[in-house]
């Protein structure tokens, strides 16, 4: 019957009207559009954050929780990198499935920030350890982090040249930020009375260590958690805690300190935890950390660790 | 450093805790892997190890003690793999399959639906024979009693049904039984070994050292001692030489269980050319 | 009949919606020796499963001992010889003394152990069957011959009151058939043993057995033996030729 047909075409536009305007980025009510940002990494993700504040719209790739050295990304994550206007990465020793995803990406956007590019990365840790690759976790050396920045400064310029000015200044800000956290770590570690970092975590910390002049000793050879230690380097560890009467182990975030409690339970030590900042808990993101916040909460367990006496 | 003899490793507890538990899961894991492998089961370890990681995922969701949740899921999967084989007629390995895809396929799906957690889940489920804790070797002591118990007192029940199920049930015995109790073993085996040792241990250890001793076993009793035999000694070996040579203790104690394997094919085929 | 220590009334059973086995009834009386025929697929080895309760009828028509197969409990006096076909794993690490020891467990409760006397039953069992020599082989070094020798000392060991053999002469030589049925009837003439064999082996089985059941779906024949070869209808259905061949044998 006539009276049905309309009603339920009828039922059927309100339906499409909905999901349409569902749909819709809300943001295009407000008139201007932000800045869609996807980051690789947490630290990326903060300071993009801190670079594009209210213009921007960053997403954090990797799920809260995930160890990032082996994460794989799934459609879904492909194409949110597709569909945003800057993509920034760490490195390719970082993210190595970056490789893939740059082939499919023509044209103009996403535009594609390799936040690490021009860094010279090190191979060799500060305690002499031999490493075959570089190490990829150049944001922990923040004169690094600084040029990172500049890096995703950049990015956002290309995007959005008419905040250019905006984005310049929220960047030298905070590089300002991160000069002044530079300096703290600096003086706080001049006068410790010991001078030597074990972590029983995999090797992350190598850039800190060395431009604070810190020895830094790893159960784990590797530069991702998921190597397998050997009983001679938990012994080393072990011995190196106790001839240097250490009175803290350090462990890493996100995973299980297994590792790090076996040395502490042998040689009686305490844990501190040291956070590389790779990324971050689901507690964490609701309570809303920041890279500076965790470097901060690392220098206090340094200080504690390493029994130092500065402020 | 390097030349560090093997007694003065001993003197770390963390060593001496490796070689305890080692030892009793090793021989927990070699007794059921002889049943296992027997029944054709012996990818079951693989199999509820993805299980497990789909159920610790939903623990961790639920905000529960991520085990409290995990090892009953992993008996009702267990139990599940052997109704699939009884109802829908498919051997062990399908069964297996199914069960397996579908623990993964919950685990990813509500990996993203929780938007995040706050421990890594493969860190969670996987641990390593050096970073054993006191608890763990209780564990470890505690888990064995109960499945030597299993297998020991129900040990002619288990051959029986294991060499011929349809005349085990007609001499009284209830196989039915017999079956779940050997799949639910191996569940809780699978989730608390694999959280001491990981899964690649786990996986080896349920499976290798059977394998070995049936190259040359001359009875059933021979195979399952034969088993636990080449089982601990292969942890206690392994971890000796992963201290002496300065390799990952895991993946040494594989590798040595892949050897025994292989020296006892050999030793087989070299002793019974032209038998068959 | 209450004599019997079977009675099948009515039986049928579908497997797949196929009906494999039609309105089965007959009774076995304590010391029969009563061979199953019948041609391929003809339900021989699935009556066996139901009466021993493997497979479920759809109505509840067989009695062991009076009791139904989900009821029974005394599995200890019946000795099982399955079709060889359903012996899987001729890899499986057990000597032949551990295989024939398994007959023994129908008896115990838990914990099944093995006794001291034990191993005299299990001693004479091996005799019985002649396998004494090899009681230390693993079961899948032997021939098939031996294998279900085995597994007929499996079936012995218990000193069963009834016997159920499910084709136990197909991997047999000729000569060693007779010599096994000439056991059989000794334990059945001597000691009572009820019989049940089930074989293609029409002709032997003539020889030995006192009573024949033959099946082809539905029952063709049950009774003695003298009664079959001198039925104007089994001549009927079997024809002369066919029917002679297995009566000749029986005198």
């Amino acid at each position: 019957m006539k009276g049905k047909q309309s009603l339920i075409v009828l039922i059927c536009m309100l339906l499409a009207f909905v999901l349409v305007s569902c749909s819709q980025n809300p943001q295009q009510e407000r008139g201007e559009k932000k800045v869609r940002v996807v980051a690789s990494l947490f630290p990326l993700y903060d300071f993009a954050r801190q670079v594009g504040k209210e213009k921007a719209e960053v997403v954090l790739l990797i799920p809260p929780g995930a160890e990032p050295h082996s994460f794989e990304p799934r459609p879904g994550d492909i194409l949110k990198i597709h569909e945003a206007d800057i993509f920034l990465f760490t490195g390719k020793a970082m993210e190595p499935w970056i490789e893939e995803i740059l082939k499919g990406i023509n044209g103009q956007t996403p535009i594609v920030v390799d936040s690490g590019k021009g860094i010279i990365t090190a191979g060799e840790g500060s305690a002499g350890h031999e490493h075959g690759n570089d190490d990829p976790h150049i944001w922990l050396d923040f004169s690094n982090a600084e040029k990172m920045v500049d890096a995703i400064l950049d990015g956002f310029v290309r995007a959005g040249p008419s905040n250019r000015e905006f984005y310049i200044k929220n960047a030298e800000a905070y590089k300002q930020q991160l000069q002044s956290l530079d300096k703290k770590y600096y003086n706080s570690l001049a006068t410790c009375n010991k001078r030597i970092l074990i972590h029983g975590g995999h090797f992350a910390f190598g850039y800190l260590a060395r431009r604070y002049n810190l020895q830094y000793l790893t159960a784990y050879q590797g530069y991702a958690p998921n190597a397998e230690p050997t009983p001679q380097n938990l012994i080393e560890l072990m011995k190196k805690l106790r001839s240097n009467s250490l009175r803290f182990v350090f462990y890493e975030e996100l995973v299980m300190p297994r590792l790090a409690e076996t040395i502490a339970r042998e040689t009686g030590a305490g844990l501190l935890m040291l956070n590389g900042a790779h990324n971050v808990t689901q507690e964490e993101l609701e309570k809303g950390v920041t890279f500076i916040s965790l470097m901060e909460q690392n220098l206090e367990n340094l200080k504690r660790g390493l029994e130092c006496q500065g402020i | 450093m390097t030349d560090m003899d093997i007694l003065s490793a001993l003197q770390y507890a963390f060593v001496k805790r490796a070689i305890i538990a080692g030892s009793f899961i090793a021989i927990v894991c070699s007794l059921i892997g002889v049943l296992l492998v027997l029944r054709r089961l012996s990818l079951i370890g693989d199999g509820l190890a993805h299980v497990t990681f789909g159920s610790v995922a939903v623990g961790l969701l639920l905000r529960q003690h991520p085990l409290s949740v995990a090892i009953p899921i992993v008996i009702v999967s267990s139990i599940g793999i052997l109704k699939l084989m009884k109802k829908a007629k498919i051997y062990g390995d399908a069964a297996i399959g199914i069960v397996s895809s579908l623990g993964i396929a919950v685990g990813i799906l509500v990996a993203s639906v929780s938007g995040g957690f706050n421990i890594d889940l493969f860190s969670f489920l996987f641990g390593n024979i050096l970073s054993i804790t006191d608890t763990e070797v209780y564990t470890s002591i505690g888990l064995s009693a109960v499945v030597l118990f299993m297998i020991v007192f129900f040990y002619n029940e288990h051959l029986s049904a294991a060499f011929d199920e349809e005349f085990a049930r007609v001499s009284g015995i209830r196989t039915e039984r017999i079956n779940m109790i050997l799949v639910m073993l191996t569940g809780i085996t699978v989730v608390l070994t694999m959280k001491v040792v990981g899964i690649m241990l786990t996986s080896s250890l349920l499976i290798l050292p059977a394998v070995t001793a049936l190259q040359f076993s001359r009875s059933f009793k021979g195979t399952m001692v034969i088993s636990a035999c080449a089982a601990v000694t292969s942890v206690i070996t392994g971890i000796a030489l992963s201290f002496l040579l300065n390799l990952p203790t895991g993946a040494t104690i594989v590798l040595i269980n892949f050897m025994f394997f292989a020296g006892a094919f050999l030793y087989r085929h070299m002793t019974q050319r032209g038998l068959h | 009949m209450s004599g019997d220590i079977i009675t099948v009334k009515h039986l049928h059973f579908r497997y797949n919606s196929i009906e494999v086995l039609s309105d089965i009834s007959f009774g076995i009386q304590a010391g029969d020796y009563i061979g199953i025929v019948g041609p391929n697929g003809s339900g021989k080895t699935t009556l066996i499963r139901l009466i021993l309760g493997l497979n479920t009828p759809a109505n509840s028509t067989v009695s062991i001992f009076g009791k139904s197969p989900a009821a029974f409990t005394e599995w200890y006096r019946i000795g099982y010889l399955p079709q060889k076909l359903s012996f899987l794993n001729p890899y499986f690490p057990a000597t032949v003394h551990e295989v024939v020891s398994l007959g023994l467990f129908s008896k115990k409760k838990f914990p099944r152990r093995l006794q001291k006397s034990d191993q005299m039953k299990i001693d004479e069992a091996l005799r019985l069957m002649d396998i004494t020599d090899i009681k230390n082989t693993l079961i899948g070094e032997l021939s098939g011959g031996q294998q279900q020798r085995v597994l007929v000392a499996r079936a012995l060991v218990n000193e069963p009151e009834l016997l159920i053999l499910d084709e136990p002469t197909t991997a047999i030589d000729p000569e060693a058939r007779d010599h096994f049925y000439h056991t059989l009837q000794d334990l059945n003439l001597r000691k009572n043993v009820t019989i049940i064999l089930v074989t293609h082996d029409s002709a032997t089985i003539g020889k030995y057995a006192s009573k024949l059941l033959y099946i082809d779906k539905k029952v063709i024949f049950f009774g003695s033996f003298d009664d079959f070869c001198t039925s104007e209808h089994m001549t009927t259905y079997f024809g002369e030729f066919a029917q002679h061949l297995i009566c000749h044998r029986h005198d």
